[in-house]
């Protein structure tokens, strides 16, 4: 029996616009995931606590302050010492052009800017899903 | 793999345990039930219940807080609604009552199947994994729901009804179902006017044939008012689960017994047993009888 991905969708930081992950949430949703909401103003610590207590197999974060390369690469160390690397992390809201690589080569999967569809992110997630991950 | 989770959850790794609860959740390996460990102490199991918005996750923070003051460890199993149509889920009850990560806080959300009442499918295994790994409370947060949900009460100790003010008339009291299975009931956002009023209401529906010893309590979340009662009321309440199975589980687990041979034979579509369904379906109580009989062989 077939079970639906679970993916949790976090803001991380003091940043407090969450319009954007409310969108995202409900649209995945509606492609039939589970979407475990943590909200706004996460520390990394907690986020890491969350993803492993649900056992998600996804972690979105959202994140339109700026400090992205800073809270990023923190969340990615704390999953790695929970020995979490298999769950697979997305980046989306406001991250400059020259960022993106970066993020990537820390070991996020994929960073969604504005003007991505939701059906895009739909479909990544479901493709990657029936690929094995998770 | 099965081993290493059951090593690591012996171990207390809260890892295994998420995973447990995740293969219980999907119905697989739940021949786990028979290997787990006996819990050191068996668990209170509070259930929390009451509809849509009245306040069930944000009380259940402010249990967390007071139980943790008194060093009890907490497992909260909270469900929401699975949308019948995508199958999808928005589980945002933690959101509400999750602090900083405390080793001694465990939460989990779980989503329910539309129309399949108000807590999670196999909740009593997820409730023996968390008892087993040694949490002194546990906490079930059902899907907002109301009257005639009150399968909750066979898997719990202690069920809480969260109520209003301004819910209904008296007239809607007296209706059975959620206000019979409730053992402590508690009128949660008391800041606001009409508390007392809703209180009193409930307080003369359930004396009206005799005294009914089922406290009314007056709390809200938001003044912190009457959450140290809550729980006194809560510990006052004998635990009255059963110790292993619950008839309720073993009917489960029949269930699923019999969904299973109802497929196999299915699958195979021997000759007899296809005429014993197409009569079925014509309406025949005999073939019934008799399709009962084949799936028990």
């Amino acid at each position: 029996m077939s079970s639906p991905v679970r993916i949790v969708l976090a803001k991380v930081g003091l940043d407090g616009h969450d319009r954007g992950i409310k969108v995202v949430a409900r649209a995945l949703r509606d492609s039939g995931l589970h979407v475990i909401y943590a909200g706004l103003w996460q520390t990394p610590e907690a986020v890491v606590r969350t993803v492993a207590d649900e056992d998600a197999a996804w972690l979105g974060l959202s994140l339109l302050s700026g400090a992205h390369m800073t809270l990023v690469p923190r969340v990615l160390e704390l999953l790695r010492e929970a020995k979490l690397e298999r769950v697979g992390v997305l980046v989306g809201g406001i991250i400059p052009e020259a960022d993106i690589p970066k993020l990537l080569a820390m070991g996020v999967a994929r960073v969604f800017g504005p003007g991505t569809s939701l059906d895009e992110i739909v479909q990544f997630l479901k493709a990657r899903s029936e690929a094995g991950h998770a | 793999m099965l081993e290493a989770l059951l090593d690591g959850f012996r171990r207390r790794d809260r890892q295994a345990l998420a995973r447990l609860v995740s293969l219980a959740a999907r119905g697989e390996q739940t021949a786990v039930a028979a290997t787990l460990p006996c819990p050191a102490k068996p668990s209170r199991v509070v259930a929390i219940t009451g509809s849509p918005g009245v306040g069930k996750s944000t009380l259940i923070g402010q249990l967390i807080e007071h139980l943790r003051t008194k060093n009890l460890t907490v497992a909260v199993l909270a469900c929401d609604p699975q949308s019948p149509i995508s199958g999808g889920a928005l589980l945002g009850d933690r959101f509400r009552m999750a602090g900083a990560p405390d080793d001694g806080v465990f939460i989990r959300s779980l989503a329910v199947p539309g129309g399949r009442g108000a807590v999670a499918e196999r909740l009593d295994l997820m409730i023996r994994l968390v008892e087993a790994f040694g949490f002194d409370v546990i906490i079930v947060e059902t899907v907002g729901a109301g009257q005639g949900d009150t399968a909750v009460r066979d898997l719990t100790d202690v069920v809480v009804l969260l109520l209003q003010p301004e819910s209904g008339d008296d007239l809607q009291w007296e209706k059975a179902g959620v206000l019979e299975v409730a053992d402590v009931i508690a009128v949660h956002k008391a800041d606001l006017p009409g508390a007392e009023q809703t209180a009193d209401q409930v307080r003369a529906t359930l004396d009206v044939v005799a005294h009914s010893p089922t406290p009314v309590l007056r709390l809200s979340s938001k003044t912190r008012c009457g959450i140290a009662e809550l729980w006194q009321a809560i510990e006052a309440c004998p635990l009255r689960r059963g110790t292993a199975h619950s008839n309720h589980e073993l009917l489960g687990r029949l269930q699923e017994e019999l969904a299973a041979r109802f497929t196999a034979a299915e699958e195979t579509r021997q000759p007899d047993w296809v005429t014993t369904l197409d009569d079925c379906k014509r309406g025949d109580p005999a073939a019934l009888a008799r399709a009962l009989q084949m799936l028990a062989r």
